[in-house]
């Protein structure tokens, strides 16, 4: 039973982590930097609450705000690059965090132990939850909580008329700044927003870990982050959800039988569904791509 | 004062041995380039696959026991197939105008060489051969590793063939017109998918030139080396402007000095993050880098 909750409490941070990148792509700007502020939030509150003995609630909203603050920080002068370049900075921009982490030394003494974290090794002992007596369903439900906040938050935005604005910004720009959008705006909004909602979803991984190092930040996660969304659809919210826990739930957890074999399968995928692009089955195009391989249709275009 | 001269004679060496190395990200830098030159699409695998054909090579060094050189020719050949590889998975057929397509599906692709790699060989690093490691060159204070020049030259061999085949053969007067007019070079005649696809093993090869030299200038090869090599491939590329050969070689070089110069200042675990906000510095102040035409 234990083990269900374990993988419930995966899908509501990688639900997090999915929907801030959801976020983003809906304004048209796909982002690697997404690893970088779950980062920033995880290490953050993990200080908050371990260190400075705050409460959770404080210490999620400080390391939200401080991803989103740097969110906000790299938003304008990623806004000068489009497309692959922003992809690239925002690539390395991840890295930078995540090299940072594994040069930074910060301990405190507690009980005659130092906590903190520590280069390398990384931070230990963030025991919020056991320390306080939190059962593992109360913090199930408290991080069910907030996946639902942010998940309806944005599934009511994405509705509104706000929604038809990130939308039109992410189809087309130059019409959307011809109805008199401020394109500026609502991608450094997006893109502070973003942030905030994956440091959250940092704040919360330390906590159900209890440890974190540098290496769980890489560009793996990166690309989870921008993966959910993708794989799952850009019409709502649920596409993310969906995707969290098809790649979480079977490819991740489903096929451990297959060990370390299997993290290669998440690579293979990403490239199939690029190459295939299916809305949905029955789609065009994959009627296409079937009957090319069957040889029944000449490629005629010369395009790629 | 003595002291003074003592370091700067210090830092110059690092300058020195990191512009040598630096040769070896300019191959990268020119390989990201040259597929972003025709194909107006970055290629994120394109290291990644560089150090997997390296790898390929590997078994003709442990299994056959095969001497460097037909090692590192095992390197370049299997970079180059791995190329096309790319080129098929990741570029055929997805539509030209997906670009955001292309570069999720080489995404993919470098997390599942990195992932081969780390399966295949247990995440453990393996000897690579080494050329003369012991000879060094003495300059007065200061000292060559003679293999570290020999990668330079090499470097420069491979940049001179590669400009010959790019301005002075059929092929490479093919490749510039498919980069400048596609549709134009359509209706000359000329076959763009495989325009695409030789583009795609040259560059392959300069990947397998620069990975052998990578691993033999350690003496190691580990796949902890992809996803570093990945990134400086991708610094030098926009540092140097997308689409640029000339602005890879400099910046590869630039990138290389100035790498082991902050090596010099703050240690090998801080290095990388200099060389990173040097990416930023550009995106924010040149986004076209060094040498790159205006929304090339």
């Amino acid at each position: 039973m234990d083990f269900y909750i374990g993988l419930l409490q995966i899908f509501g941070i990688h639900t997090l982590l999915g929907l801030s990148a959801y976020l983003l792509i809906l304004t048209g700007q796909v982002s690697m930097a997404q690893a970088g502020f779950f980062a920033i939030g995880a290490y953050m509150a993990g200080i908050c609450t371990a260190m400075w003995g705050w409460h959770i609630v404080p210490a999620l909203a400080l390391g939200g705000l401080l991803s989103g603050v740097l969110a906000l920080l790299i938003g304008f002068p990623a806004l000068r690059v489009k497309g692959m370049m922003l992809v690239i900075a925002t690539l390395a921009f991840s890295e930078v965090v995540r090299l940072f982490f594994f040069n930074f030394n910060y301990t405190v003494l507690r009980d005659g132990i130092p906590i903190g974290p520590i280069g390398a090794e990384g931070f230990r002992r963030i025991r919020y939850f056991p320390e306080n007596g939190w059962t593992t369903i109360e913090v199930s439900l408290f991080m069910g909580l907030i996946v639902l906040l942010v998940g309806g938050a944005l599934w009511w935005a994405d509705r509104s008329r706000l929604g038809a604005v990130v939308r039109a910004v992410g189809e087309d720009e130059l019409a959307a700044q011809s109805v008199g959008i401020n394109l500026t705006t609502i991608k450094v909004a997006a893109m502070t927003l973003g942030g905030v909602i994956a440091g959250i979803g940092g704040g919360l991984y330390a906590h159900m870990t209890t440890h974190v190092e540098h290496l769980n930040f890489g560009i793996l996660l990166a690309t989870f982050a921008i993966a959910y969304p993708i794989l799952g659809g850009m019409g709502s919210v649920f596409g993310t959800l969906a995707a969290v826990v098809f790649v979480q739930g079977f490819l991740v957890e489903g096929l451990r039988f297959l060990g370390d074999w299997r993290n290669l399968l998440f690579g293979l995928l990403i490239m199939l569904a690029m190459n295939v692009r299916i809305k949905q089955l029955g789609d065009v195009r994959l009627r296409n791509l079937l009957r090319g391989l069957f040889g029944l249709r000449r490629r005629s275009h010369a395009g790629a | 004062m003595a002291d003074f001269w003592l370091e700067v004679a210090d830092i110059t060496q690092s300058a020195m041995d990191g512009l040598l190395y630096g040769s070896t990200y300019a191959l990268i830098g020119i390989g990201f380039t040259l597929i972003f030159g025709v194909m107006r699409k970055v290629n994120i695998a394109f290291g990644a696959a560089s150090l997997a054909g390296t790898y390929a090579s590997l078994v003709a060094f442990q299994v056959l026991h095969a001497p460097a050189i037909v090692v590192f020719a095992v390197s370049v050949i299997a970079s180059g197939v791995l190329g096309y590889v790319v080129y098929l998975t990741c570029f055929r057929f997805i539509a030209a105008s997906n670009e955001l397509g292309s570069l999720l599906a080489t995404i993919g692709m470098l997390l599942f060489l990195d992932e081969v790699t780390v399966v295949s060989t247990q995440g453990m690093p393996m000897p690579y051969p080494v050329l003369f490691s012991d000879t060094m060159l003495f300059f007065g204070p200061f000292s060559l590793r003679s293999d570290l020049l020999l990668v330079f030259v090499a470097s420069v061999v491979c940049t001179g063939i590669l400009l010959a085949v790019i301005y002075r053969t059929r092929l490479g007067l093919a490749t510039r017109v498919v980069s400048q007019q596609p549709v134009a070079a359509l209706l000359c005649g000329i076959s763009v998918p495989r325009t695409n696809a030789t583009t795609f093993v040259l560059s392959g090869f300069l990947g397998g030139v620069a990975g052998s030299f990578i691993a033999s200038s350690v003496g190691l090869l580990s796949p902890l080396l992809l996803i570093p090599v990945t990134l400086k491939g991708l610094v030098v590329t926009v540092i140097g402007g997308l689409g640029s050969i000339p602005g890879a070689i400099v910046a590869g070089l630039l990138v290389g000095l100035l790498e082991n110069v902050f090596l010099y200042f703050r240690g090998v675990t801080e290095r990388d993050i200099y060389v990173m906000l040097l990416l930023f510095i550009f995106l924010a102040v040149r986004p076209r880098g060094l040498l790159g035409r205006l929304h090339a």
